[in-house]
């Protein structure tokens, strides 16, 4: 009796499990989660007091009555950074679902398909890339108008072409692997092989893209209502209150520094878990020249 | 090299079809924006007849890929019409205008080259000489979460309330001779290349550290050659192109308009005019930078591009780098 | 130096143990190897993958990868223990008096530059000529037919067995003490193997230099090698002259290998018989 192949004992046993320990990654989580937690909780509570009131004197300083100060209105800048803050990130969130719903559906199908499908998905992404974010963000101002519409616009319009690209290179090499052929050549649907077998192989590279766009989301807001094209007063933002807050610079920074800060550790805290989750999904060996 | 010709072709064949994808789009937008053109020159009280007439002078009442192809011939022939506002050449203007951007850029680019390439190079060649990187990793994200609008606003802060040396300001002497314009950009440039050296210092970390666990590196260490001549002769021509096509990015977002910190430093460049035509409403102005901006990306992406492909041999073959 | 004496083993390992530590957990790869090789021997090194016969090869050359750690044991080559060498003395070790051959041929040459260019950059440290005789002479040494074309080619642009030759030549030309082979032909059509293997073994005899052979080609390692390793989840499980060890193994598992040999039989059934 002759047998072809070597015989397979188990491999390397694990003898021990290290609990993946981050400390950056906790910090950075614990950051963003404060800050939504916060945001949001000014929300249903109003423990801030009302946004649009006026509580006292123009540009008072931080003090026990008014803990952020109060802006050139005198209205309390707690209250206003809050509600910034919530309409940046409800903001931009919406618009990474949207971007992640469209990037998801163009990629798929644009890695499965490759062809002229592919073609005509890269070069649109192309054009929409070719436009500096900021630049694409004032073209979309102009048409849609200044406000909310055209920060939401702006930020999907902006994202949308990497993410595609990073989603339909992910999908394109699940793609070529041998389940999906099987599945082709076993008569399975395009749809149920987009969906069932390339959706859940591309939701990682969907996480850490979603996640920088996120950040990417937030600095577009900031960029254009900084500009003024983006939410209009007396609504606040965090890019409108940092535009405020530096025409006011010299008498009262604390206008600046507060949604300045917020804004600073937002997209830190997002770029830094985007960075974390995509070493997990992509573990980099290192190699030393010694 | 029939391959890489073939390739080339290729390659300036869809630079081609994005440009025309960036006009149609620019056009569109031009055609969604509110107002039309009659009313923003005649003003709404204007008769029936008066906007006839204007329609028929600009060639509005044209089928609209007729407007859109007599659009494209003045782009080409760079007659980017009439500002609405001040009734003066957009290109004229432009012309006056891209040498600010342009020197702002290249003083960004300056900086970014000499520290963020050698920083990325450093951080990801030590990436495996020892444990953690933490601190630079910390750092560099910093560099890429401030967004300039805050970095701009806070220096502005500190050079006004505190006297440095540098004044913020100042900018009526730029073009009134090279030391006057370079202290009167130097700030600017500043803040503008945090982001830049950050970003490029990721992607060279990256790149290098992508390069330093290819198999040909691991053989080059077997044989015993010193980090030096590893890094100088196989890991930067190799980690060159990623390195490469960023720096492109970079410089051509930052020729088509660095608009917030031109707006915030108040400069004279191409994206404070994109932002000052934005707010007047005066949309000649709007398109024409607009395009302007996109063009130099498609045409410097183009130019990496081709540049690359003589870099890396593979790259003609396989349509990209990397093994 | 006593060490270099003909009855000194080039490379020994003593006691020597290593792991992999990753985010998935704690892998045990060597276990209290202990192996010596003596000046001018061919061994080779059996196993199955992950057997840790890879991890030996790259121990020898301290060329361990990051996430493996040394737990226990040392590595004498040509009598001096690698792990309190300095960077510099290390890689003049390995310049001078080790050579790897590698797994994947065509990976192991700089994609982005000619033949020609990366000879020059490998050879002129060494102080080696690099003039266009010398290399055409080189390669063909390693019996490459038309050695001014390859030099002016890409790797991308040659056949494994090629890439093979001119890695080969690479390496010979610092004329190494130590050769370590790893699975040299893993990678290659089944009609290049025996060339190339031919053509190791040629040069190694020839300079007088010990090989390391790492594979699972029981065949062909019977047919050159004059000692075996045998090694299973990070142990020497046997080792003892070729033919030996191959025609009566002793442990277990060098039977199941031995057994897997197309066309050979089991020996336990012959006994049997």
């Amino acid at each position: 009796m002759t047998t072809y192949s070597l015989p397979l004992s188990k491999r390397k046993r694990a003898v021990k499990t290290r609990p993946p320990r981050d400390a950056l990654f906790i910090a950075a989580a614990c950051a963003l989660g404060l800050i939504v937690l916060v945001a949001v909780a000014a929300a249903v509570i109003p423990f801030a007091g009302d946004p649009a009131r006026i509580v006292g004197p123009r540009l008072s300083p931080p003090s026990a009555a008014y803990p952020f100060g109060t802006d050139a209105l005198g209205r309390s800048v707690l209250a206003r950074l809050l509600e910034g803050t919530r309409t940046t990130l409800v903001l931009s969130t919406l618009a990474v679902v949207c971007t992640a719903v469209i990037s998801v559906i163009l990629g798929l199908v644009a890695g499965y398909a490759g062809g002229w499908a592919r073609e005509v998905i890269m070069r649109l992404s192309d054009v929409l890339y070719s436009f500096p974010s900021i630049v694409l963000a004032i073209l979309i101002a102009a048409v849609v108008g200044p406000g909310q519409a055209a920060v939401l616009s702006s930020i999907v319009l902006v994202t949308v072409p990497l993410m595609t690209r990073m989603v339909s290179a992910a999908a394109m090499s699940v793609a070529k692997r041998d389940f999906v052929t099987t599945a082709k050549i076993s008569g399975v649907s395009a749809p149920v092989i987009l969906f069932r077998h390339l959706l859940p192989n591309v939701s990682g590279t969907i996480a850490v893209q979603g996640t920088y766009a996120l950040s990417v989301g937030i600095l577009v807001e900031g960029g254009l209502s900084f500009l003024g094209y983006g939410v209009q007063p007396p609504r606040s933002s965090l890019g409108l209150l940092i535009q405020e807050g530096g025409s006011y610079m010299l008498q009262a920074p604390w206008l600046l520094f507060a949604p300045a800060a917020v804004l600073v550790v937002a997209i830190l805290s997002i770029n830094l878990i985007g960075d974390t989750m995509r070493d997990r999904l992509d573990p980099r060996e290192t190699r030393s020249l010694v | 090299m029939m391959q890489i010709l073939r390739w080339s072709a290729g390659r300036v064949m869809s630079a081609l079809i994005t440009l025309l994808g960036v006009s149609v789009l620019i056009f569109v937008a031009i055609r969604l924006m509110p107002g039309s053109y009659e009313d923003i020159i005649l003003g709404p009280l204007a008769s029936a007849e008066e906007r006839q007439l204007l329609a028929e002078a600009y060639g509005l009442d044209q089928p609209i890929f007729v407007q859109y192809f007599a659009w494209i011939g003045q782009v080409l022939t760079g007659e980017l019409g009439t500002s609405y506002v001040t009734q003066s050449s957009v290109s004229g203007e432009m012309l006056e205008r891209i040498p600010v951007t342009a020197t702002l850029t290249i003083m960004a680019m300056a900086v970014t080259l000499l520290a963020g390439v050698p920083l990325g190079i450093w951080t990801g060649v030590r990436s495996g000489a020892k444990q953690g990187g933490a601190v630079g990793r910390v750092v560099s994200s910093i560099g890429i979460s401030v967004p300039e609008f805050v970095l701009g606003s806070i220096v502005i802060f500190v050079f006004s309330q505190f006297s440095l040396g540098l004044k913020v300001g100042g900018f009526a002497s730029i073009g009134t001779g090279f030391w006057p314009t370079f202290q009167a950009l130097l700030l600017p440039a500043l803040v503008l290349s945090v982001f830049c050296v950050a970003a490029t210092a990721r992607t060279t970390r990256d790149a290098v550290m992508g390069v330093l666990v290819e198999p040909h590196i691991t053989a080059a260490v077997a044989r015993g050659e010193t980090a030096g001549h590893i890094v100088r002769h196989h890991v930067l021509r190799n980690a060159g192109i990623p390195i490469l096509t960023l720096l492109g990015t970079i410089t051509a977002y930052l020729l088509g308009g660095a608009v917030i910190i031109e707006t915030l430093f108040n400069l004279p460049g191409l994206g404070s005019f994109m932002v000052t035509g934005l707010g007047r409403r005066d949309f000649a102005v709007v398109q024409a930078t607009v395009l302007f901006a996109a063009a130099v990306f498609v045409v410097l992406s183009l130019v990496l591009d081709l540049i690359t492909s003589a870099l890396d041999p593979r790259v003609a073959v396989t349509g990209k780098a990397g093994s | 130096m006593t060490a270099n004496a003909p009855a000194a083993p080039v490379v020994s390992l003593t006691g020597f143990s290593a792991e992999y530590r990753t985010r998935l957990g704690v892998t045990r790869a060597l276990d209290g190897i202990d192996l010596d090789v003596a000046r001018g021997e061919l061994l080779a090194i059996v196993g199955e993958s992950g057997s840790g016969k890879s991890t030996v090869s790259q121990a020898i050359g301290r060329m361990l990868p990051r996430v493996c750690h040394v737990t226990s044991g040392s590595v004498h080559v040509l009598g001096r223990d690698i792990a309190s060498l300095a960077p510099d003395a290390i890689r003049a070790l390995r310049r001078e008096s080790l050579g790897f051959i590698p797994q994947d041929p065509i990976a192991s040459l700089n994609p982005t530059m000619r033949i020609r260019r990366q000879l020059e950059l490998a050879l002129r440290p060494l102080g080696r000529p690099t003039d266009l005789e010398s290399l055409t002479e080189l390669l063909a040494s390693v019996k490459i037919l038309e050695p001014d074309r390859v030099l002016r080619l890409y790797p991308h642009e040659v056949s494994g067995g090629m890439a093979q030759r001119i890695a080969i030549a690479l390496t010979m030309a610092r004329e190494p003490e130590i050769l370590i082979a790893d699975e040299p032909t893993a990678s290659l059509d089944a009609q290049v193997r025996d060339e190339i293997l031919t053509l190791i073994v040629d040069l190694v005899q020839r300079s007088g230099a010990s090989l390391i052979w790492i594979s699972h080609d029981l065949g062909a390692v019977r047919r050159w090698c004059d000692r075996i390793v045998v090694m299973h989840q990070g142990r020497i499980v046997e080792e003892g002259p070729a033919a030996q060890v191959l025609d009566e193994p002793r442990a277990d598992y060098t039977r199941t290998l031995v057994a897997a040999i197309p066309g050979r039989q089991d020996p336990t059934t012959k006994e049997a018989e």
